[in-house]
């Protein structure tokens, strides 16, 4: 009981202090502008308005979620203990655990206030352009939320231990290599299977690009966007396997984070 | 309430992580309800002796027990308070937002928290209108005010302080040593390093003088310069010739007095004015103080 006090405890602060972050206005301010700027994009293109306003903001959602973990995330950490406000905290009875926990929890309800915001704003722009607002366009939310969820952590993880540059830059690549690792896979497997790369480099390409697909958390499951937009049925318990699969990553990442932090010396 | 055997810590540096020895086989006792001062230069290993009790620092070897338990362990935090030197917070709460956030982290609720935190402001003289301004207004003297209070917000039954008179006025560093005492009186051991050894000799019951990662004396005050031998000092009434002085016995400052280094000296000295027909007109001894031994062992430690 007293670890989840801590955690909670931990976890508000945290919170109080990313809004406090300029970076995070610019970041929060620049997804709406986007996010109004999406009914342009809408008259202008040759599609359906109402799909590309939809697509577009599910997407805006997830970039400007993802910098709100690099560029806020990142540096919680890492302020902490550059800023040794990390003794003071860390020579209480709390453990280490949860602090990261704590620190995790607090930025991610900065990322679901971002979510909640645009929400609205999304809504507003449907709204407004007769775009057929539907309550379906949540579960793709939802599925954003659980992507950044994945995406904190791995920040969370790097920053950890590494220089904030280049936890942001692990980050990115963690965040792209998960979006992008079942097309990488579809690609060498269609390539092996018309022979294009044969003997031991058609081996070695297929290996890696399984390792990839294994390794990384597949981000690309929570893209659903097409599917919500088009109103393509989802498999059935779609959403909450996607939130375990999520759980399973976000656990993996933070017993990591824990486990390092615990190590660590702070001079 | 502290123990600690034969304790080594190594620092790992540099990009290809040469090692450096911090602490090599530390031994302390703190018993309960003293006050016990921690001295030496710097970079002689205080405050990582420190960090090692608060269970910020990871060590080599040895056994280290805090309130009972290893530091490894959160229980040991439990009655345990610690101000770091030059305390760091979260710049955007106020004074009183930090108290009530540290208080909250160590158990204490509503008006509980309300009266520990007005006891430890009044305790450290911060209870002013500057407590609810923003801390990154601060200067560093209320700062230092705001880490001590921080630390003994939860009653701890042991406060660990790292220089915490450091870039305080004689106002600050008086307030300070106060509130030490009036802790202690109220029966929490302090462990505090400093290198303001006026003050430490004016408040310590025990004492150890680390220099370069090394305990080279523990002990009371009395115990401590009493292990040294007394210097002799003698006036003279005529200046004899520096050339056949006998042996441990050099001139001061000013001209017509001498320092003898032990009572041999002394005797070697007199018998040699006599001879020599020269008049004594005044003899003192004097102890060692804090400052000279340390200054001797840290002498000893680069030679």
């Amino acid at each position: 009981m007293q670890s989840l006090s801590h955690i909670g405890i931990i976890a508000l602060n945290t919170f109080r202090e990313s809004i406090r972050d300029k970076i995070l206005y610019n970041i929060v301010f620049l997804a709406i502008g986007l996010a109004v700027f999406s009914i342009l994009l809408g008259e202008w293109s040759v599609f359906d308005r109402a799909h590309v306003i939809k697509s577009t903001t599910l997407t805006i959602m997830s970039l400007s979620g993802l910098l709100i973990s690099v560029f806020v995330g990142i540096s919680l950490v890492q302020k902490e203990i550059q800023r040794k406000t990390v003794l003071t905290l860390l020579s209480k009875p709390i453990s280490r655990v949860s602090f990261i926990v704590g620190k995790y929890l607090g930025l991610l309800g900065v990322v679901a206030c971002h979510l909640i915001l645009l929400t609205v704003v999304y809504y507003i722009i449907l709204f407004v352009t007769e775009s057929s607002p539907s309550l379906s366009l949540l579960s793709a939310i939802y599925m954003v939320f659980c992507e950044m969820a994945i995406v904190v952590a791995v920040a969370l993880l790097f920053s950890s231990f590494s220089t904030p540059v280049l936890s942001a830059l692990f980050t990115l690549g963690v965040y792209f290599a998960g979006h992008l690792s079942n097309q990488l896979l579809e690609q060498v497997q269609f390539v092996k299977r018309m022979g294009e790369v044969e003997g031991f480099g058609s081996v070695l390409m297929e290996k890696m690009a399984i390792i990839i697909h294994a390794v990384f958390p597949g981000l690309y499951r929570y893209n659903i966007s097409s599917n919500v937009v088009h109103q393509i049925a989802l498999p059935d318990w779609y959403l909450f396997w996607q939130s375990l699969y999520a759980l399973g990553y976000i656990g993996l990442f933070l017993a990591i984070a824990s486990w390092w932090f615990n190590r660590r010396d702070f001079l | 309430m502290i123990q600690i055997e034969g304790l080594n810590k190594t620092y790992h540096t540099g990009f290809l992580m040469r090692p450096k020895k911090a602490l090599t086989d530390i031994h302390l006792q703190v018993p309960q309800g003293i006050i016990y001062g921690f001295i030496g230069p710097n970079g002689a290993g205080k405050s990582t002796t420190i960090k090692v009790l608060t269970g910020l620092l990871n060590f080599d070897s040895g056994k280290v027990q805090v309130a009972g338990f290893s530091p490894r362990v959160v229980k040991s935090r439990t009655r345990l308070g610690y101000c770091p030197e030059q305390p760091y917070f979260y710049d955007y709460l106020t004074g009183r937002e930090l108290m009530f956030f540290y208080g909250r982290l160590a158990g204490l609720q509503g008006k509980e928290l309300e009266k520990r935190t007005e006891w430890a402001l009044n305790l450290v003289h911060a209870n002013k209108d500057w407590i609810d301004r923003r801390l990154r207004t601060y200067s560093k003297g209320m700062m230092q005010r705001v880490g001590l209070a921080q630390s003994i917000l939860s009653k701890p039954e042991l406060l660990i302080l790292d220089e915490p008179m450091s870039g305080l006025d004689p106002m600050g560093r008086r307030d300070v040593r106060e509130a030490i005492l009036s802790l202690n009186k109220e029966g929490v051991t302090v462990f505090y390093s400093s290198h303001l050894l006026s003050d430490v000799e004016s408040i310590s019951d025990r004492v150890a003088m680390i220099v370069d990662g090394r305990i080279v004396r523990e002990g009371s005050i009395d115990e401590i310069t009493s292990s040294c031998s007394v210097q002799y000092h003698i006036r003279t009434g005529e200046t004899p010739s520096n050339l056949s002085l006998p042996s441990g016995v050099k001139p001061s400052s000013q001209s017509g007095e001498w320092t003898c280094e032990n009572a041999a000296a002394r005797d070697l000295f007199i018998q040699y004015c006599l001879n020599a027909g020269i008049s004594i007109e005044r003899i003192d001894h004097q102890r060692p103080s804090l400052e000279d031994i340390l200054t001797e062992e840290i002498a000893r430690a680069e030679s």
